[in-house]
């Protein structure tokens, strides 16, 4: 990816109107609702230190703790795959489901599959795959992506989604949120009733017990886990906590971040499959350890960012996300967590992604587990102009060559405050001649009337 | 690897990435690649070449109780935060005094238009067989039409309410908890579009790290456990907010008790998990 490439999208992204407003409107609202919930519970920043020692000892530790929950789980009858990357991961899933000879695969939102690209290979499997969660389902029948870890259809608005679901199912048009939703649970109530495989991802592994848990909201999850005969669990290894007295210091953080609620409707613990005298669930759980580059990332510089418990705050907190929305990222996680793992993830074709911030270090305040990602997007520029030594700094020397010489700073500046003209709520959306380059992707400031050197020499200097 | 007998060897893939990640491993100060801020907790560097014996009792860098941040007080009356939490969450509340669970039951499996109704009791203080037989009884008699371990087709569209009892409930966050056994199907407390839960206030747990710090919980997890927080839900179309997705939209707390202070600082409690 260029960096053309990645100012068009940004620009596209500022453009597309519609989808600006509701992202706005989402993330505010998820903001102020994240705020609130944090401000009732006793004792939020202690536990949110508590939270991020224990993310990062389960790193320091994390062979230990992998094994540990391997040994368990196998002890308590799931079958744990290990997957070193994507293709294997895809390969594993496939090839049990059709050693099996499993037709319907219904899936929860799992951002990890995303990561993996498992449902077209499954398809080519013969399989048919359906998103349950209802942001998920939407995105399907779109061909579309999700834009947010946690409201993947966060740019889309009611009518959208009413466009979609009458197109696809052919339903009566309506644009009532409440009908909406219950169109979808009627098409995929069936669906539930049918299916044999259940694919989800994983928000917390616990090494003391083996105990996959899941963290949702309409019931879907619990439905993929309950009602097909095999359960296939996709876990990033960096998932796991130790013991199931850590579990609540994540818990009370991870709803209260990502939609403001002190819980989520449903907090499932896995442990193991369908035992004998149980009158319903999976026969089979199969647990498939996914690496896909994170054991890299472990050994290098960035290994925090794998404390990420994929709450989404970062990406409601962000100003760039809000205005550009999260398909401009052009990767599986948007916003500044995505920044940060897309280039990690994937390589040079993200390269470029974590120039997409201000450095205002609103995502490390939304953290719950206190991630410094302004400074990840930082040492990963350095990375990057690393790699690509020229162009940049042709920029860099310029500036320092005009810095040198004050009274050429100083008709620079007057020129500029001339030459830069404000669309009239004070900021210029398109700059003078080079400056062009700059504004494509941000808006100017209007300089303030006076320069801060007039206003030290006229006034300040006194004031010492 | 692990030479414990009683742990199979794992598959090649495993143990390759389990080297890989050893090699990796910031357990020890020295893996830190130049350049990387300073680990905090770093470890003798004989740690590096040996491999680190997997002790999950190794925990100098994180407390090992969490319970110094309980936001419920051991001595809070459990029965009100409960109430108010859950009532904040969706859950519809209700208090029966002595032996008014069976009418209250009954009041809102009426106020729900329910017919068909689904009865799972189980060997808590919650909802007995004996509960379950009072109640099919009253429900016959009233027109209704109990049922118990439907099968799956009625389960998905002949049930209009199922009414069960629960395993343990936590305060702080107004949380129902059930588990998965031979006579609790996962099912129950999902399929069904509403669910009345009996609860007896001596199952309530103050605060979510007290009910996971429980060593009896970690021994005795069943193959499913469900934390209920109110009613299924979800905010994906604008961000409004819908009730009843894919699992309940209707979900009942019904407290049962003895009537006095059930809960209170000075009640018993019965750990169930």
């Amino acid at each position: 990816m260029t960096a053309s490439d990645l100012r068009a999208r940004l620009a596209a992204g500022t453009r597309a109107a519609r989808v600006v407003a509701a992202v706005h409107q989402a993330t505010w609202r998820k903001v102020a609702q994240r705020d609130a919930a944090l401000a009732a519970l006793p004792h939020a920043a202690a536990l949110r230190d508590r939270a991020a020692e224990i993310r990062a000892h389960v790193l320091a530790r994390l062979p230990d703790y992998l094994e540990q929950f391997v040994a368990q789980a196998t002890a308590r009858g799931a079958q744990v795959h290990c997957a070193p990357d994507a293709e294997a991961a895809v390969r594993i899933i496939t090839e049990l489901a059709v050693r099996r000879g499993l037709r319907l695969a219904v899936k929860a939102k799992s951002m990890t599959s995303e990561e993996i690209g498992l449902n077209a290979a499954l398809e080519r499997a013969g399989l048919r795959v359906v998103e349950t969660d209802l942001g998920e389902f939407i995105v399907q029948l779109d061909r579309d992506r999700p834009s947010h870890i946690i409201a993947p259809i966060i740019h889309k608005d009611r009518r959208q989604v009413a466009e979609t679901l009458v197109r696809a199912l052919g339903c009566r048009y309506t644009e009532d949120p409440t009908e909406l939703t219950q169109i979808a649970r009627r098409h995929l109530r069936d669906i539930f009733r049918r299916c044999d495989l259940g694919i989800t991802g994983v928000n917390f592994a616990v090494a003391e017990t083996g105990t996959l848990v899941l963290c949702t909201n309409e019931g879907n999850g619990r439905m993929c886990v309950s009602r097909p005969r095999v359960h296939v669990a996709l876990l990033g290894i960096e998932k796991l906590i130790p013991r199931l007295a850590d579990l609540p210091v994540l818990l009370k953080l991870i709803a209260r971040a990502s939609t403001g609620q002190p819980l989520g409707a449903y907090t499932t613990l896995i442990t193991g499959p369908r035992r004998p005298g149980d009158p319903d669930g999976p026969e089979e759980l199969h647990v498939v350890l996914l690496d896909h580059g994170r054991s890299r990332i472990l050994a290098g510089p960035h290994r925090d960012i794998l404390r990420c418990i994929r709450c989404g705050a970062c990406l409601n907190a962000c100003p760039v996300y809000r205005n550009v929305g999260g398909h401009a990222y052009a990767s599986v996680y948007p916003g500044p967590i995505g920044s940060v793992l897309a280039p990690l993830l994937d390589g040079p074709s993200h390269a470029d992604l974590p120039r997409a911030s201000s450095l205002c270090g609103a995502c490390l305040d939304a953290c719950p587990v206190k991630i410094d990602i302004p400074q990840r997007l930082v040492a990963l520029r350095a990375e990057h102009r690393a790699r690509r030594p020229r162009a940049p700094r042709v920029g860099v020397r310029l500036w320092a060559w005009v810095m040198r010489r004050p009274w050429l700073y100083r008709l620079g500046q007057r020129v500029l405050r001339q030459m830069v003209r404000d669309d009239g709520d004070g900021f210029a959306r398109r700059g003078p001649g080079w400056l062009a380059l700059w504004t494509a992707g941000r808006d100017l400031r209007r300089p303030p009337a006076r320069s801060f050197r007039a206003l030290w020499n006229e006034e300040l200097r006194d004031e010492r | 690897m692990n030479a414990d007998p009683q742990t199979p060897a794992p598959p090649a893939a495993l143990a390759t990435l389990l080297a890989r990640l050893r090699a990796a491993s910031p357990g020890d100060a020295g893996g830190d690649a130049p350049g990387a801020a300073p680990r905090p907790r770093g470890q003798p560097a004989e740690a590096r070449s040996a491999p680190r014996p997997a002790d999950p009792r190794d925990r100098r860098a994180v407390p090992a109780d969490h319970r110094d941040l309980r936001a419920v007080p051991l001595d809070a009356d459990r029965v009100a935060v409960f109430t108010a939490a859950a009532t904040a969450a969706g859950l519809i509340v209700h208090h029966a005094r002595g032996t008014a669970w069976l009418p209250t039951v009954l009041a809102v499996l009426e106020k729900l238009g329910a017919r068909r109704i689904l009865l799972e009791p189980a060997d808590t203080t919650a909802f007995r067989a004996a509960d379950a037989e009072v109640l099919a009884a009253a429900l016959r008699a009233a027109g209704r039409e109990p049922l118990v371990r439907p099968d799956d087709d009625t389960l998905f569209e002949g049930v209009d309410a199922a009414v069960a009892g629960v395993a343990a409930a936590i305060a702080e966050t107004g949380t129902l908890v059930t588990a998965s056994g031979p006579q609790t199907a996962r099912g129950t407390s999902l399929v069904p579009p509403a669910l009345v839960l009996l609860v007896d206030p001596a199952q309530i747990v103050g605060d979510l790290l007290d009910y996971f710090a429980d060593p009896g919980l970690a021994t005795a997890l069943p193959a499913n456990l469900n934390l209920i927080t109110g009613p299924s839900k979800t905010a994906d179309i604008e961000g409004v907010l819908v009730t009843g997705v894919h699992g309940p939209g209707h979900v009942h707390g019904v407290l049962r008790g003895g009537g006095g202070e059930p809960g209170g600082p000075n009640a018993p409690r019965t750990p169930v998990f």
